[in-house]
């Protein structure tokens, strides 16, 4: 952030507020109308409130609850004291089946389902004292991607968008790669009353990523007369019409269609990567559908400027949902390790990853006891791990400590809503002042609450 | 007192804008950090004793002087200097302390923390923000309708009172309007606003060839009395009770009767139905159809449907119940009242004088209400919806079946007697007794056959409410159903709008009371909120630019006295929507050019003063059934139920949710399937209703997504391929076929430029196919295709002026 730019924005902020005083439109309305009087887009960048660690987010969501006890948090008195009862609990303990090992230089235990994530647990930093408000996927889905497990509403990406804009326009602000749709499907990238160009833009595997992005028109020639055409309708009525910007804008949103329809195809494309760059994410990256061949179209996405991108591994089936037997663990995460690992890798080789926050999580962890099925585990809310790693984020670090057995946090529990409030502060935004008025009240992503975990900085 | 508002409205937004983005301003963080951290605070926790109602130990915290000058114990705080304040050492309640407070539940040490904080940094109490704490009455939107006398125009242009006192705040403001907008301009305007689809080229000739000064007003009439005109306004009102045809559970299940209430809507705005008859219709329909003759009360009850659509949640029948009301309330709130009630469950509210009381007393109206069930992932059937035949027919059909059930019973008990009581002739008792066996055994299986059935399996139903054993219910704290205060909240309205509580006949809910109160005591909020909305939907903005928020955050109207006075004429026109639209739109600030104007630029930009008609964007629905009618495919005739799996077929769970998005369609756009969980791909692309919340007004924002979908969706190329089809059908002359295409999308002639711009596309084109090798006879349906996808993606179809 330059003193220029902060300069450009005060003088473009007070025409906005002279307009917006003006006038008995909405304020996100004058924005938008300032912004095209100042010859912009409204969705250009914006300065934060203070200096951003990261300018861009991958956030990845694991659908249907991983197991933080079989993964991340190594819980030794688990394993010794698996088949005890505790009084609390009328199920038995369950030790974790898989082993754990120490990676890297800070020797965080990690258990073999994420060898591949053990190899740049020094970039990473675990939270393991995650606490949501409800153990049911689909509140809990919208409670961690919106923060409200009641009311639908603006999702993290959202707010981001909102909060910063975008730093190309020829793509969308924030897109989702979801082979399948999460609980709750689109209410999970949502803008909801923020306005909609703020709204996930949801990118399909395959030839097809974007909807209507190719011509059914196959000749070169007849598309350029065609858009001519197009041209000269509308600078004809522009002209007429008092050169009015309402009109201008809606001209520029066509050029960033055909931007899009030059530029998305490529930023889609990632045969044309080396294979050495490939053999980072894995042999999956073939099937576009993969979650390998996802990370890496994030990564090619971040480098095109997109703000933010949120990456579903599964939908909401089949996923991490394993009451029946958490055996099944392993092939999910068979799915992501590598490309996980992949990501931080080429990333950092290309000094994306200080520019680049990267959140991993699930919409709540997995009980440290038995399932009504002895051999899966239930859902828990109360206690579970996520992971950051890249923009400002201390490396080979862990933050809060849960229980013995995984099951409370022993210190520094950290709610969903401060889990965004870090985000947001990352990012460069102050969760308290990153409001939006509807239906005269100002939302805010973290509501009346959140305290911004400082200690993950770096 | 104008100025002030003005300067009001200005600082409001000013804070609202920085608030949104860096300020740099240290003063707007400490405003925004009052409003956030301190003023709640002090509403909720101390105002009650410290406040307007009693000022406990003389001392008042509702306003910055009251703070300062303290009470029988010194001045409350010395800014700047938080250690020394006596109000920092009675919430801190050290043991020493002389003062403890509050004297019941201490504050949390995060509220603590922010007053010391707001203290020692000078306890600002922001200047910006006149109001006293939640206390003040007084406020514009709940005085009583201002009788309004009309000033004259000097300047002689204005002679209806719309105009008059459009011309009087003009003038005041030192902008000029400009000349009135083209007959055709004028034509596309009233036919887009009215019915939300464009003018033939025969209609456009007729209007252009009536030269008498009533041909505008017979437009208008002739458009208000086509059943196209209630499928459009049906629309503005369906955002507003976000109309779905799902549940919103979990798995989001399917409604097939949701239709009905929908239908009821449109039928409504088409018959003009006078607003406040509406409005009872639709809280307590159930209730007047019990007085209503039989042929009414289908109908009436459907109208509940208002109520019956509020988002379910969960995955077991009805769960959350409080959460299903607070969506109502929710809903009725903003929509009906202009008032935000979502607040006040969980707290006195921060802004408006709205408490937890107020909230409570509305619950009890819904808590006595029954909900239908549509299904879920735990009970995947529908229940408690509401039959739509009068009581004493189900009555009826339950006699019936009992009559029924007892005439088989009997006839099994005659049957099995003489078996028991032997018969003489052995041969003949047996073969009897074989026969009496098998009647037996019919009679049994056709008893448990109509034991089985519901004796209404027959009867319809529809996603509708029905009354329930009547309750007051109590204040929830915090919102949270589990832990009840002692306090009973009577039904009844919001005390800031009247005092009185009103008579609930015994065994009734109350809804019925509450619309009458709607529609007569707070008749002046009811009209002025509808008022607003109808001139917003002609004007694309609203007097009040907060449409849904009249409270003492919302903005005050731009134009108080016409807001007023509109709002009278509703009342006193027996609350005709046709009437205030034939109002509005006769007006010469109806029929103002688009024009812009640098002098009036200059001091106004955003035409708050109406000295020009504002551009607007085709909706969702207008640009779907317009480029359906382009392409001759529009089916206007009204369809049937959604084609949804049969219920025996419905699994739906979190993991497989009811995911249809929605069925093809060639109907208007207003009968589209709309899901409450998973958004209409086209109509969310181009910011259709949010079917997940209350949509007081649309998004517009342009996207390249959009442009995207006009350029290159299947749809698009389908209508503008059959477009060019009928073009080519009606003429050979290419002049002529030019002149046709623009009459129809833009109803308009082109000018001869533009003729000669389009036939050197139509040339090169022909020759780019010819090149390509394409057979003479599909060229042409080739090139004017393309040239309709042109004309289809332009401004000047996507806006109307």
């Amino acid at each position: 952030m330059t003193a220029d730019n902060s300069a450009n924005r005060r003088a473009f902020l007070q025409r906005a507020t002279v307009l917006a005083a003006s006038s008995g439109l909405s304020v996100h309305q004058r924005l938008t109308y300032a912004a095209a009087v100042n010859g912009g887009h409204p969705l250009e960048p914006r300065p934060g409130h203070h200096p951003a660690r990261a300018k861009h987010l991958i956030l990845f969501f694991f659908t249907g609850g991983l197991s933080h006890v079989d993964t991340f948090d190594y819980k030794p008195k688990l394993q010794q004291d698996h088949g005890k009862k505790l009084d609390k609990h009328d199920k038995p303990l369950k030790g974790s089946p898989w082993k754990f090992q120490p990676y890297g230089g800070c020797g965080k235990m990690v258990s073999e389902l994420f060898s591949n994530v053990g190899s740049v647990v020094d970039q990473m930093c675990f939270m393991h004292t995650i606490r949501g408000d409800s153990a049911g996927h689909s509140a809990a889905t919208l409670g961690m991607l919106t923060g409200s497990i009641t009311i639908p509403m603006p999702s993290l990406g959202s707010w981001l968008s909102y909060g910063l804009g975008t730093l190309n326009t020829n793509l969308p602000p924030f897109v989702v790669l979801a082979a399948k749709e999460p609980y709750n499907a689109y209410l999970a990238w949502d803008a909801s009353f923020l306005p909609g160009y703020h709204k996930g833009t949801r990118l399909f595997p395959g030839a097809n990523p974007l909807p209507n992005l190719t011509s059914p028109v196959a000749s070169v020639t007849r598309r350029e007369l065609e858009s001519l055409m197009l041209q000269d309708l509308n600078a004809g009525h522009f002209e007429k019409h008092g050169r009015e910007l309402d009109l201008k804008a809606r001209m520029t949103s066509i050029d960033t269609a055909y931007g899009l329809m030059r530029e998305a195809p490529e930023a889609f494309d990632i045969s044309q990567e080396p294979q050495f760059v490939l053999d980072l994410y894995g042999s999956d990256t073939a099937n576009p559908a993969s979650f390998a061949a996802q990370c890496l179209t994030a990564r090619r996405l971040v480098e095109r400027g997109v703000r933010v991108v949120n990456l579903f591994d599964v939908g909401s089936n089949s996923n991490w949902d394993h009451h029946g037997d958490i055996a099944q663990h392993a092939g999910l995460a068979r799915n992501v390790d590598r490309p996980i690992a992949g990501l931080i890798k080429d990333l950092r080789q290309r000094g994306l990853l200080d520019d680049t926050l990267i959140v991993g999580c699930s919409e709540f962890g997995r009980t440290p006891w038995e399932d009504a099925n002895p051999k899966g585990r239930g859902h828990y809310n109360r206690n579970f791990t996520c992971f950051l790693a890249g923009g400002g984020v201390k490396g080979g670090h862990s933050f809060g400590e849960s229980d013995e057995y995984g099951a409370t946090a022993a210190e520094n529990p950290v709610h969903t809503h401060d889990l965004h409030a870090t985000i947001l502060h990352l990012m460069g935004l102050d969760h308290t002042q990153l409001t939006y008025r509807y239906s005269g009240r100002d939302f805010r992503l973290t509501d009346i609450h959140g305290n911004v975990v400082q200690q993950v900085f770096n | 007192m104008r100025g002030a508002s003005v300067l009001f409205f200005g600082l409001a937004l000013l804070l609202a804008l920085t608030s949104t983005v860096p300020s740099g301003g240290a003063e707007k963080d400490e405003d925004a950090f009052f409003e956030t951290n301190i003023r709640p605070v002090l509403a909720s926790s101390c105002i009650e004793c410290h406040g307007p109602k009693k000022a406990s130990g003389g001392l008042r915290l509702d306003s910055r002087d009251g703070l300062y000058q303290g009470g029988d114990s010194g001045p409350a705080l010395e800014a700047g200097n938080a250690e020394s304040s006596l109000l920092v050492r009675a919430i801190r309640r050290k043991p020493d302390a002389e003062i403890k407070m509050p004297p019941e539940k201490p504050l949390s040490k995060q509220a603590v923390a922010d007053l010391t904080r707001w203290i020692d940094a000078g306890a600002k109490w922001p200047d910006s923000v006149v109001r006293p704490i939640a206390s003040d009455r007084h406020h514009w939107a709940f005085e009583p309708l201002q009788t309004i006398a009309v000033p004259a125009d000097p300047s002689g242009w204005a002679t209806l009172t719309v105009d008059r006192l459009i011309a009087r705040a003009q003038q005041e403001n030192g902008v000029v309007p400009v000349p009135p907008a083209s007959k055709s301009a004028l034509l596309r305007r009233a036919y887009f606003d009215l019915i939300g689809l464009p003018p033939t080229p025969e209609q456009v000739e007729a209007f252009l060839a009536d030269s008498s000064p009533s041909a505008f007003a017979r437009v208008v009439d002739e458009l208000l009395s086509s059943q196209r005109y209630g499928e459009r306004w049906a629309r503005h009102w369906l955002d507003l009770v976000r109309y779905a045809d799902t549940a919103g559970d979990n798995s989001d299940y399917p409604i097939p009767q949701a239709y009905f209430y929908r239908d009821y809507v449109i039928d409504a705005f088409n018959a003009d139905l006078p607003y406040d008859r509406f409005l009872h219709e639709q809280l307590a329909g159930d209730i007047l159809a019990q007085e209503a003759p039989e042929s009414e009360y289908a109908r009436l009850v459907i109208a509940t449907g208002f109520i019956a659509q509020s988002k379910r949640i969960g995955t077991r029948e009805l769960e959350d119940m409080h959460l299903i009301i607070e969506d109502t309330l929710s809903t009725l709130g903003p929509a009906i009242l202009g008032l935000s009630l979502r607040c006040a469950r969980c707290h006195d509210h921060k802004f408006d004088p709205l408490t937890m009381d107020d909230y409570y007393a509305m619950y009890g109206f819904f808590a006595s209400t029954q909900y239908p069930f549509a299904g879920a992932e735990e009970l995947r059937k529908q229940t408690k919806f509401a039959p739509l035949v009068p009581p004493q027919q189900v009555q009826r059909l339950i006699a019936a079946r009992e009559s029924e059930v007892t005439a088989i019973k009997s006839q099994i008990e005659a049957m099995e007697k003489p078996a028991d009581s032997g018969a003489a002739s052995g041969t003949v008792a047996g073969i009897q007794n074989t026969g009496t066996a098998d009647t037996l055994k019919a009679l049994r299986e056709k008893l448990t056959r109509i034991e089985k059935q519901d004796p209404l399996a027959e009867v319809p139903t529809a996603y509708a409410v029905g009354e329930l054993k009547p309750v007051d219910v109590a204040i929830q704290i915090n919102g949270n159903p589990r832990s009840l205060g002692e306090k009973i909240a009577q039904r009844g309205p919001p005390k800031i709008l009247d005092e009185n509580q009103f008579e609930i006949p015994a065994g009734n809910s109350g809804r019925l009371e509450l619309a009458r109160w709607l529609t007569h005591k707070a008749s002046f909020l009811t009209a002025r909120v509808m008022a607003n909305r109808i001139w917003q939907y002609h004007f694309g903005k609203p007097l009040v630019s907060t449409p849904s928020d009249f409270g003492f955050r919302g903005s005050p109207p731009t134009h108080p006295e016409l807001l007023d006075w509109l709002a009278s004429e509703f009342i006193s026109s027996g609350w005709s929507v046709k009437s205030l639209h034939r109002t509005i739109m006769l007006s010469k600030t109806y029929q103002l050019s688009t024009d812009g104007d640098p002098q009036n630029a200059a001091v106004d930009s955003g035409n708050k003063w109406y000295w020009r008609f504002d551009r607007r964007r085709l909706d969702a629905e207008s640009m779907r059934d317009t480029i359906l009618t382009l392409g001759g495919a529009l089916d206007l005739s009204r369809p049937g139920p959604h084609p949804f799996p049969e219920p025996s077929k419905w699994t739906y769970t979190a993991h497989h949710q009811f995911n249809h998005v929605s069925y093809p369609s060639d109907h208007r756009s207003v009968y589209l399937m709309v899901q409450r969980l998973h958004a209409h791909p086209y109509l969310s692309l181009f910011n259709g209703a949010d079917p997940s919340l209350s949509t007081p007004s649309r998004d517009n924002s342009t996207v390249a997504l959009q442009s995207l979908y006009l350029l290159n969706n299947q749809f698009v190329h389908q209508q503008a391929t059959d477009f060019a089809r009928r073009l080519l059908t009606q003429t050979d002359d290419l002049a002529a076929r030019v002149k046709l295409g623009y009459m129809r999308v833009y109803g308009r002639d082109p000018e001869l430029a533009e003729v000669t711009k389009c036939l050197t596309f139509v040339d090169k084109y022909l020759r780019s196919l010819e090149a390509e090798g394409m057979p003479a006879d599909r060229r042409d349906l080739e090139v004017w295709s393309g040239w309709a996808r042109a004309l289809f993606a332009s401004n000047e179809f996507f806006y109307v002026d």
